[in-house]
């Protein structure tokens, strides 16, 4: 019959049509295998055991007992949790905000090619590229209140170890205000990365649109205002996000090494470090897993708003 | 007539490379200049030296009688449309087209309504609230006239603006910019690489040649009296066929007396004529048929090429042995050693 004759044609040009979309599903599902097991292995079964023991007393020694919310409830009463706590949420609203501007800054100032310009591009830069706990120790020393560099430097000019204003300078590591400050300071330095970003989201931004600028005589502060700032907001708003959400890890290091979670009263015990110094210090892990459920539910939280935000100024993302 | 614009003797660099070399221009108040050149030439130098977005290395730039050689862009009162446009892509268009009025401290209202007026001028008032992503690329250049329009500026200067739009388009907006600048009589300076463009819109054209000013004329004058080889071949498509003079074609009628030194003669393709019973001998290389009308590339004696505009209906074969009669009226002579006119 003709018809019969006419099949495996059909077939196999139906399967021909078929096969290069399965085999680019293959692809797919291959290329993103190291991904997946990355993500579960390291992402979601470490969250799920951490929602599983933070229903739980644990100490590593006896078996977990059952808790249901008593960790939760606890943590509401903790004193110490509550200063971590706001320590953590001041330190992003003050040191998230400062890193960006003070990336945008130097980006702004460095976009163009210039004499020294390239130094002080890699000086932006270096801070960030220095090992952490090398970075934290190098903070102990610039930070002593006796033979730092910082002090040394804001004493010069003043008399009996006073600042030029007859003023004592900061006792860094023992007054809790000048240690968070300092910890904030320290985090300033590591901007490299929102830096860079910044210096090539300027660089990418057309000549001639300033060009035309120049030639209706706008301000500096105009041009600023009116076409720098909006036609980078996008790129302004990821990193923001991203650095909100990367501030509770970056206190852990500069608190841990630095000044080791003081002065007191717990001056600088952010959630990080609270997670850490109840996890393995006083092996209380079921209370660990609590707070940080609380420190990631925080992170979603922060995203949230800030997703909120951008949308509200969704007209500068349709550029 | 008072002095729009005038470049006294202005030299450019880019780096270390000269770009323009002691260009001597003036436009007249109210006058359409077109500079007219190849790639590279060095004519949007000679705008950005105008708008001050380049400094100038010798000579001095006046814009409306008064010497701006050393103001900033922004003090110079010149508009600029440029050949990207230079839309902000965040604003709209109307805020677009205000830019220049706001950032100069008019008040917002009076600032939209003369938004609102230029695009009216324009034709593009029914796009006040898109933003420049949503336009095509003739809605994003009429907005970029407005820009310019809004403002009254001393100097319109205008890169290649209608280099991205196509065919249809481009012809369209050629004619509405000619009727525009007749309506406002304001002082512009385009620059365009097209030919047929410069000869369309200008009162008077200016051809550039590797940062040096060729001739500059109406474009009759440019047409009928190129100063030079260069602005021969480059006006005119194809280009004016170029022979020795005491090559294989002599002219009909009359000579000029030519002098001693070495001549070349030019004609353009349709000064040709094909079907004369004495004159020249050639053989019929290829024919282009572009509608009505055909060209015909020759090969004359000693391998010189010509190219005649023939009616398409009357068009020779292809290896056809054809003779061919040019007019001294037609023809124009040039020196062989310098390119210059001869004058005789």
């Amino acid at each position: 019959m003709s018809a019969s004759g006419e099949a495996p044609p059909a077939r196999a040009r139906a399967r021909a049509a078929r096969s290069p979309d399965r085999r680019s599903r293959r692809h797919l599902a291959l290329m993103l295998t190291p991904y997946l097991v990355g993500l579960v292995g390291l992402v979601l079964v470490p969250a799920l055991v951490t929602l599983g023991l933070s229903v739980t007393h644990y100490d590593l020694l006896r078996p977990p007992t059952w808790a249901g919310l008593d960790n939760f409830a606890a943590l509401l009463e903790d004193p110490i949790f509550r200063v971590a706590l706001l320590n953590s949420v001041v330190f992003a609203l003050v040191a998230v905000p400062l890193r960006v501007l003070l990336a945008l800054g130097l980006a702004l100032l460095l976009h163009r090619r210039a004499r020294g310009v390239g130094t002080a591009r890699t000086a932006a830069l270096l801070p960030t590229a220095v090992p952490e706990i090398a970075y934290g120790l190098l903070w102990l020393w610039l930070f002593n209140p006796l033979y730092g560099p910082i002090n040394q430097l804001l004493r010069a000019g003043g008399e009996h170890g006073l600042t030029a204003l007859g003023r004592t300078p900061p006792q860094w590591l023992t007054d809790p205000t000048s240690a968070r400050a300092g910890i904030i300071l320290m985090s300033l330095f590591t901007m490299g990365e929102t830096f860079v970003v910044l210096l090539a989201a300027r660089r990418a931004l057309p000549r001639d649109v300033y060009e035309m600028a120049a030639i209706e005589d706008a301000t500096g502060w105009d041009v600023f205002r009116r076409i720098t700032l909006p036609l980078m907001a996008p790129v302004l708003a990821l990193l923001a996000v991203r650095d909100a959400v990367a501030s509770l890890h970056f206190t852990f290091v500069p608190a841990f090494v630095v000044t080791d979670g003081g002065p007191p009263p717990y001056a600088t015990t952010y959630l990080s470090l609270f997670v850490y110094q109840t996890g393995f210090e006083y092996l209380r892990y079921g209370y660990a897993a609590a707070a940080t459920l609380v420190m990631m539910l925080l992170t979603v939280a922060a995203v949230l708003v800030q997703w909120r935000l951008i949308r509200r100024y969704r007209r500068f993302f349709q550029v | 007539m008072t002095d729009g614009l005038v470049l006294d003797g202005v030299s450019a660099a880019y780096r270390d490379t000269a770009v323009l070399h002691e260009v001597d221009l003036s436009v007249s108040r109210g006058e359409l200049l077109v500079v007219l050149g190849p790639s590279g030439a060095g004519k949007s130098t000679v705008l950005r030296v105008v708008a001050g977005l380049e400094p100038v290395t010798a000579g001095r730039v006046r814009i409306a009688d008064r010497d701006v050689t050393d103001e900033r862009p922004g003090r110079r009162n010149v508009s600029m449309v440029f050949q990207s446009y230079a839309l902000f892509p965040h604003l709209t268009v109307v805020e677009n087209i205000a830019f220049g009025l706001e950032v100069r401290d008019t008040p917002r209202r009076l600032a939209r309504e003369r938004a609102r007026a230029a695009a009216e001028t324009v034709g593009c008032a029914g796009l006040l609230d898109r933003r420049p992503g949503q336009l095509s690329g003739g809605e994003r250049q009429r907005v970029a006239l407005a820009r310019a329009l809004v403002r009254e500026p001393d100097v319109f200067l205008l890169d290649e603006p209608l280099s991205n739009l196509d065919l249809a388009l481009r012809a369209e907006m050629r004619a509405e910019l000619r009727a525009l600048h007749d309506r406002i009589g304001a002082t512009m300076v385009h620059v365009t690489h097209d030919q047929t463009e410069a000869l369309v819109l200008a009162d008077r054209i200016a051809v550039l040649r590797d940062g040096r000013v060729e001739q500059v004329g109406t474009p009759d004058e440019i047409w009928r009296a190129p100063a030079s080889t260069f602005v021969a071949r480059f006006v005119g498509s194809p280009a004016m066929n170029l022979l020795p003079a005491d090559g294989p074609l002599r002219p009909r009628d009359d000579a000029p007396t030519l002098g001693e030194e070495p001549l070349e003669i030019g004609f353009r393709p349709e000064a040709v004529a094909l079907d004369a019973t004495e004159g020249t001998p050639a053989t019929v290389d290829r024919v282009e048929v572009i509608g009505e009308d055909a060209f015909a590339y020759l090969s004359l004696a000693a391998g010189h090429q010509v190219v005649a505009r023939v009616p398409a209906a009357r068009r020779p074969e292809r290896g056809a042995a054809v003779r061919l009669d040019v007019r001294w009226a037609d023809a124009h002579l040039f020196h062989a050693a310098t390119g210059r006119r001869y004058q005789p």
